[in-house]
Formats: C-alpha cells, structure tokens, sequence
C-alpha cells in the first residue's frame, strides 16, 4: 500500500517534469517572440511589441509558404521512392537484405553538412543548386532513404495475401496497387509522408549547400536571424516551424489513441 | 530465375537511394587527394594526412562522438524510465505518453534556439536564479553554453531525441512486453526477476537501432553544433563548414578530407545499426 | 553601352544580392528603404542571401569549377580580402563602377574611399559606406572606461572575465587595431606586406594577447562566434565591452532597443581602424546590369542620407558633400547627430587606414592556430 502511495506520487513528480519539459521552450520561445527590450535580470520583458509576427506578411510569411511546398513535395517523392524500394528490399533475404537495408540507411545516417558537400558541386553543373526543385532533390535523399527503411519495415509486416486474390480474379498489377494495396496501407503511407515532410521541413544544411541561400526556407530564415541576434524574429520564426507539426501529431495520438505512430 | 531477379532488383533499389551519397563520398575522396574540387593541387595523399594528423580533427570528432554518446545515453534512460513509470492506460498515463511525444517534430534548430535562450549564461534560468538571489551575476551561472565541454549541447539534444526513444519504448512495452513477460510470470519467475531477465533485455534490443539512429543524427548535426558548442574544440561538422569556407583555398580541400571523416563515422554507424536491427529481430 | 539601356535592360528583373545579414539596422534600411524604392522606380525585385566575405568567395569559386553561368549572385558586399581574392582569382565582372551617374559624386580625394586596404578599386567595386572601429561600453557599469590600448590591458587583468572580442571580422579589425598600436603606428605596416614587419608584430601581438588571456572571459578559452553574439553577451551585462566596425552602431542599436540606453562609443587614443565597404558584381551575375542600377541607387545621394540617419543605420557616406547639388548639400548638412555619437574631429584624428590585407588573412589564419585551437 505504502509502496503504491509512493509510486503515485512519484509518478505526480515525473507528470509535472514532463508537463515542464514539454511546455517550457514554449513559454521561452513565445515571450521573446513578443518582446521589446528585454536585459539581464529582467524576468519578464520591459515592453512588448508586435513586429515579428508582422513579419508573417513578410519574410516569414513568404518563407513558410516555401518551406510547406518544399516539405510536400518531398514527402511524396520520398514515398515515390520509398515504396518500391522498401518492398523490392523486403522481398529478398539472408546478407542480400541487410547490405541493401545498409545502403539504403546511409543517406539518413550520414552527416548532412557531408551530404551537401559532396553533392554542391553536381547541383551546381546541372543547373539545380539555388532552385526549389533542387532543393526537393536534396532534401529527398536522406528522405528516401528513411522512407525506404519505413516501407522495409511495413511490407516485412503486412500480410500481402490479398493482393493475391486481387489478381486471381483478374485484376492487373496497377490496378491491384491502386484499389488493393496502396488503400489497405492508408495509414502506414500518410506516416511514410509525415516522415519525409518532417526530414525537410527542419533541413539546414542540404538547404544551405544546395539552395545556396536564394531558397529561403522557414529554418534558413531563423538561422539568419539567429545569426544577425534578431532574437525576437527567430523565436517567432522558431514557432512557426514547431507549432504546426505538433498539432497534427498531438491530434493522430488523440485520435488513435496509440502512441506508435513512427516506427523507424 | 524469378528470385535471382528480385534479389537484383532489391539491391539495385537500395543502391540507387544510397547513389547521391556514394557519389559524394567518390567525389570528396576525389577532392580530398587533389583530383577534384576547389583549390585541387595534383594528385597526392598529402592533404589527408595533413588532415589526419591534425589534432584539431580528431579533438572535433572526440567531440562529436563523446557529447552524441551523452546525449543519447540521458535520452535513452529518461525513455525508459518514462516508459516503465507509465505502462498503464489510465488518463494519467496516457497523458504522460502525450506529453512525452508531443516535442517529437522539433527541429534541432528550434531546439538549439531555445537551448540558448534558456541555458545561457544571462538566459532564463539565469534570470530566475538572479531573482530568487542564488547568484549575483551572469559569471556565476554555471557556463554551458559556448562551453568546451558542450553541456548545454548535451542537455538540449538529449532533450530533443528524448520522445522518439520513448515513443519507441511505449511501442516495445504495449506489443512486445506483455506476451513475453506473460509467459515469463507462467514460468514461475518473480516479478523482480521478470523485469531483469525479461523486460530489460527484450527493451535494450527492441531500443538498439533507434539508440543508434539518435546517436548518429546527433554526431552529424550542423546547426545546433553552431549555435551551441564553443570555439575550441568544435564539432566535426561545424570544422567541416568552416574548412570549407576558408579564404584560403589551398585549405579548402581539408573540408573535403573532414568530410569523409564524417562519412566514415555514419557508414561505421549503418552498419552496427544493421547488425542491431537483426539482433533485436532475433530477440523479438 | 549607355546608361540608359543599361537601366532599360535592366527594368523589371531579379537582383540577388549576396551580403552580410549580421545586423538588424542594416537589414532593415536593405528591406524596407532599398528594396521597395528599386521595385517602385525600376521595378527591380531586389533579393537578398545571408552570405559574407568568405562564403561569397567560396560560392563563386564553386560555381565556377562547375561551369555554373549564368549564376546565380549578381551584386556583392564586399571590401578588403575579399575583394583581394575574389580579383585574384577573376571572379569579379568590371569595370564598370566609373560608369554609375551617382560616381561623379564619389569623396575620391578621401584616401579611404579611394583605396580598399590599399587596392584601388579600378572599376571592379563602387563604394557604399565608410566607417570606424569603435569599442562600446555602459557608461553605467563602467563610468571610467580606459582610453588606451595600455589601459585597456590594465582594465582587462582588473576586471577578470568582463571582456572578449569575437572569432569573426569585427573581432579581427580589434586585433588588427591593436597591432599597430604596439607596433608604434600603422606606419610599418604601410605599402604592401612585408613579412618581417608581420613576424615581428604579430609575435608581439600573440604575447599581448597571451598575457591578457586568463583574464578574457571564459579564461580565453572560449570566443563568441560573431559580433551579434559579443553585442548580445554586452547588452545582458555578461561582459563590459563589445565592439562594431561602425563607430555609430551604439547610436543606432540604443534607439532599437538592441543595446542599453547607457551604451556608448569608445575610440582607443592609439588609434582605430577606418574603412569603407563597396559593392562589386559577380564574374557570372544573370543581370549585371541590373546590379548596376542596384549600385548607383546605392549611391544616390537619397540613399546615402537615410542610410546615414541615426535612426537608421547611421553609416557614412561615400560622397563628397561638396560635390553634390545644392539641395542635397542643404540635406546633408543639416543631417541631425545624435548626441551620444563621438564628434567627428575625434573620429579622424584617430583613424588609421586598413592595410594590405595579406595582413588580415595571416592574422586571422595564425590567431585559429596560436590563440583559439592552442588551447590545453
């Protein structure tokens, strides 16, 4: 009984640690995003001001618009090439899958500022670097291949079963993907999406190298404010890039209720 | 015939995801003994052994690979701990596995961002100590941000890798763990000894490759590096930029060298976490 | 080609201008004065990429490797090495600086102006601002600031862990204004480099330092990355000093609410560095011309007044108030000054000009390796 007790309070203690830990950098980034002059030891901001979130009709505004169509576009091109990949890895065995489950992990594990490095100069020769489009083609490498990894998982998972019969009634190879399979894994593909949206939408690096700064996407332009210490501008900046992605999350764990929706 | 064919086809898919990087790494070899690149010198192997046996290049990979190992081992135990404390499904614990999740898509940028604003040495904590009177400047503030050590670097990617390791041991727990620890309990075993010869095995494999995957993201991070490590040693990656950015061209070929140090350190990564994904898929 | 054509070819384009976004009142005169005047009289759409000197040479020297042309940088903020490099290398299109309208109103008797760390600019760059190094200090916290370099070592032992300088150019204009302090003057240093004068003054220079290094902040361990981050350190009383390459930032950052009402501007009698800063257009620009008006509306008198408030940005002019058409001369010369500001007599009494910047480059490559990575 006492142990119990104790359990639950220290399950109080480690409830509100993480309430902390969750919300803080919250408060922290939201009061400097609104605050004038604000010294040392001043707790609490001398004045207020508005213009960094002005700045939505502005740099900032223009900058999330970027980033958003960046970030989609690369997630479909990651499940573009993530589907096939991961299946076509699936299906083979023994050394043969590990060597291709490695290869297909390296653009995720290998450092992006490395990354960008090496391909800067390709970029540059076909006339991609400083574009959107070569931007997308940047941020999908380490996007593919986490998205490659994900599908490996799913199709070593899923029972495939149906598709067979899809096809002994006749239905072709297309067909089967579009009506059978492709709407059986709805949930596995949107998290897929979510994957590669997320790998994008918080690049720096391969944005840096490969976009050559004329790509001005939400985190560039943090990173320049931060740079110039325009503090406030780069807390507002800071929520523009967390707050979204964290509503959806919170709202599929509400929804679902489970809590393993990545798996990588 | 038709599984010859697969097998190829399968290999060819993960060749062509790994190909850009691949053909990074042939280039910055290429550069880095002169045959390609900016400030290319003829060929020789003297640039890579100049960066080699740079101490500054294996103080800025130490650095990396000891503060990415911190981290992740803080990450790691609050996960678990986080996990073992809230295996249940009562509003309390669902609320926790909430709340544990819920920073998961922060970026490091943002996280390092507010690292500096909280951490620093006239940050928010530092504020909040003046107030209540437990310091009388910023000086007396525990230094780490900008600091050699890179605890301030530690605390915040430890912070932020923190919930997808926990979501990852409140998956292990809700599928894996109670069939197996069912099964253990029938046996006979303890509930003490269930949790030492049943849980924490099958969570330290389930957790493996993700553990390594954190680890690896952090060793490579740029930005949170830049904004939060001090001016000696740096992190690999941010020596690798700032190589990269010198005036002095003839220099410009050490980032490529620094690269393929990075580049060793994730392929040395990919393949433990290979080996880890079958391991834990053999426990599991 | 004619001016006018110039300006036809270059109406309704894209200008992409690489510089230096490290200050908020510079960003804020680019965006808010700059850019929309070039969309409403040109219908120049003028973008703007956050890179500085080393990284605008590295992003045209990799272009070039891969046979990027066009590319994708037009107008350039540069002055100094990186002007030194990027000509030395060809990657600079010109000349064409002498063609602007606005040059014939250039201060070019002005030694500063006319050369850029002793180069002449021959047309590759059009000058935009000139400005002097300058210390701040709080008036409040620090109401007897020392005024030489001499005092300025004896402050620094007796206030351990209250000042530093940063690992970038600001920092290194500090370390180069000290250096000629203790070698007597820029006189040495004059007229090219020479080696045994860097030897010798740079060993001096180290063991300065060294003397003083226990007593920076951190120990001297650690050193802030870039002037923002010294100028936030300041502000939040963490350190007692911080510094600008522009003698009236103070002025301009207290009326923004960045630095402490009781900021202000210190000159070091041994004397501090001025220099000018210029515009130059890439050896592979899509729209030089369009650079061109970018430059010349740069250097319109307009432009350089407002630049010059101190509300602004407080920058000095490149023009020779003489020169310029009554009006303007009227403008100028009622051009309010800020009380806090330092009087000009002062400010070109101490001034010394920047030298060749082989200097600036062996020094910062020498301070990485003996003062910052040195360490245990």
């Amino acid at each position: 009984m006492g142990v119990s007790r104790a359990n639950a309070a220290s399950r109080a203690v480690l409830l509100a640690a993480l309430t902390v830990s969750a919300g803080t950098p919250f408060v922290v980034l939201g009061v400097t995003s609104a605050a004038g002059s604000w010294f040392f030891p001043a707790v609490w901001p001398a004045s207020w001001t508005g213009d960094a979130w002005a700045l939505l009709a502005g740099s900032l505004g223009s900058a999330t618009w970027a980033s958003t169509a960046i970030a989609t576009s690369t997630a479909a091109l990651s499940c573009l090439v993530g589907w096939p990949t991961g299946r076509a890895i699936a299906a083979l065995s023994g050394w043969r899958r590990h060597l291709a489950a490695a290869l297909a992990f390296l653009p995720v594990a290998a450092p992006a500022i490395a990354v960008g490095i090496g391909a800067q100069y390709f970029f540059l020769r076909v006339g991609l670097a400083g574009t959107w489009a070569g931007v997308v083609l940047a941020h999908a490498i380490p996007a593919s291949g986490l998205a490659s990894l994900y599908f490996l998982s799913v199709f070593l998972t899923v029972d495939l079963r149906m598709e067979d019969e899809a096809r002994s009634l006749g239905a072709g190879p297309w067909l089967v993907l579009a009506r059978v399979t492709v709407p059986a894994l709805r949930r596995q593909v949107a998290e897929a999406a979510a994957l590669g949206f997320l790998v994008s939408w918080s690049q720096v690096p391969l944005t840096l190298l490969v976009g050559g700064g004329t790509v001005r996407t939400l985190p560039i332009q943090v990173f320049s404010y931060l740079h110039a210490g325009e503090e406030r501008y780069a807390a507002a900046g800071a929520l523009l890039l967390v707050v979204p992605p964290m509503l959806v999350l919170g709202a599929a764990v509400f929804a679902t209720g489970r809590t393993e929706v990545v798996t990588a | 015939m038709r599984a010859r064919g697969r097998a190829t086809i399968g290999l060819v898919a993960g060749g062509l995801v790994a190909a850009p990087v691949l053909i990074g790494i042939a280039y910055a070899g290429l550069a880095a003994v002169g045959l390609a690149g900016v400030g290319r010198a003829g060929a020789g192997g003297g640039r890579v052994f100049r960066v080699l046996g740079d101490p500054e290049s294996w103080e800025a990979v130490w650095w990396s690979v000891r503060t990415a190992a911190a981290a992740t081992a803080i990450a790691a135990v609050a996960a678990v701990g986080v996990g073992l404390a809230f295996r249940g499904q009562a509003r309390g614990h669902r609320a926790a596995h909430l709340l544990s999740v819920l920073p998961l898509p922060i970026p490091h940028l943002v996280a390092a961002a507010a690292g500096v604003l909280l951490l620093s040495q006239s940050g928010v904590l530092a504020r909040l100590a003046y107030a209540v009177g437990l310091i009388n400047g910023p000086a007396q503030m525990p230094l780490v941000v900008g600091d050699p050590a890179g605890v301030g670097f530690v605390l915040t990617l430890a912070w932020k890798e923190f919930p997808f390791l926990a979501l990852v041991t409140f998956s292990l727990l809700a599928t894996r763990g109670p069939a197996m620890e069912e099964a253990a309990r029938t046996l006979g075993a303890t509930p003490r000894q269930t949790f030492r010869r049943v849980t924490m095995p099958m969570l330290s494999r389930g957790l493996l490759p993700a553990i390594i995957v954190v680890f690896i993201v952090i060793a490579g991070s740029y930005e949170a590096g830049a904004l939060l490590s001090g001016s000696h040693p740096q992190p690999l990656p941010v020596l690798t930029y700032e190589r990269y950015l010198d005036v002095d061209l003839s220099r410009r070929g050490d980032a490529y060298a620094l690269t393929l140090l990075g580049l060793v350190i994730g392929v040395t990564a990919v393949a433990l976490h290979e080996w880890a994904r079958a391991w834990s898929d053999d426990g599991g | 080609m004619p001016w006018d054509s110039v300006v036809a070819r270059a109406h309704a384009t894209t200008v992409t201008w690489l510089m230096w976004r490290g200050d908020p009142s510079v960003n804020a005169y680019v965006d808010s004065w700059v850019a929309p005047r070039l969309k409403y009289e040109y219908n120049i759409t003028l973008r703007t990429v956050d890179a500085e000197g080393p990284a605008i040479l590295n992003a045209l020297v990799v272009e070039r490797e891969a046979g990027h042309t066009p590319g994708s940088a037009d107008l350039l903020w540069i002055n100094g090495e990186t002007f030194a490099n990027l000509r030395q290398e060809g990657l600079l299109f010109g000349p064409w600086a002498g063609r602007l309208p606005n040059a014939a109103y250039v201060d070019s008797a002005s030694p500063i102006v006319a050369r850029d760390f002793e180069q002449r600019p021959n047309g590759y760059e059009s000058p935009w601002g000139r400005v002097q190094f300058a210390l701040i200090y709080d008036m409040a916290r620090t109401p007897h600031p020392p005024r030489t370099v001499a005092e300025l070592r004896q402050w620094i032992l007796a206030h351990p862990g209250r000042f530093t300088y940063d690992q970038s150019f600001t920092g290194m204009t500090f370390l180069k204004t000290l250096m000629y302090a203790l070698e007597g003057g820029v006189a040495p240093f004059e007229g090219g480099f020479h080696e045994a004068v860097y030897d010798s003054a740079s060993a001096r220079l180290f063991s300065w330092l060294r003397a003083v290094g226990p007593a920076l902040w951190h120990d001297g361990r650690d050193y802030p990355r870039d002037v923002a981050a010294l100028q936030r350190m300041f502000a939040n009383d963490e350190v007692d000093f911080a510094m600008s390459d522009n003698q009236n930032d103070v002025v301009t950052k207290v009326r923004q609410g960045i630095l402490p009402a009781t900021a202000r501007p210190l000159l070091l009698r041994d004397g501090t560095i001025a220099n000018a800063h210029y515009v130059g257009i890439a050896f592979n620009a899509p729209n030089p011309a369009g650079a061109m008006v970018v430059a010349n509306v740069l250097l319109s008198p307009a432009a350089q007044l407002e630049k010059q408030e101190p509300a602004v940005w407080d920058d000095g002019t490149v023009l020779a108030i003489g020169k310029l058409p009554a009006e303007w001369r009227a403008r100028f010369e009622a051009l309010g000054r800020d009380p806090h500001a330092l009087s000009p007599d002062s400010l070109a009494k101490y001034a010394r000009p920047e030298v060749n910047p082989r200097y600036q480059e062996r020094l910062e490559a020498d301070w990485r390796r003996l003062v910052r990575d040195a360490q245990p």
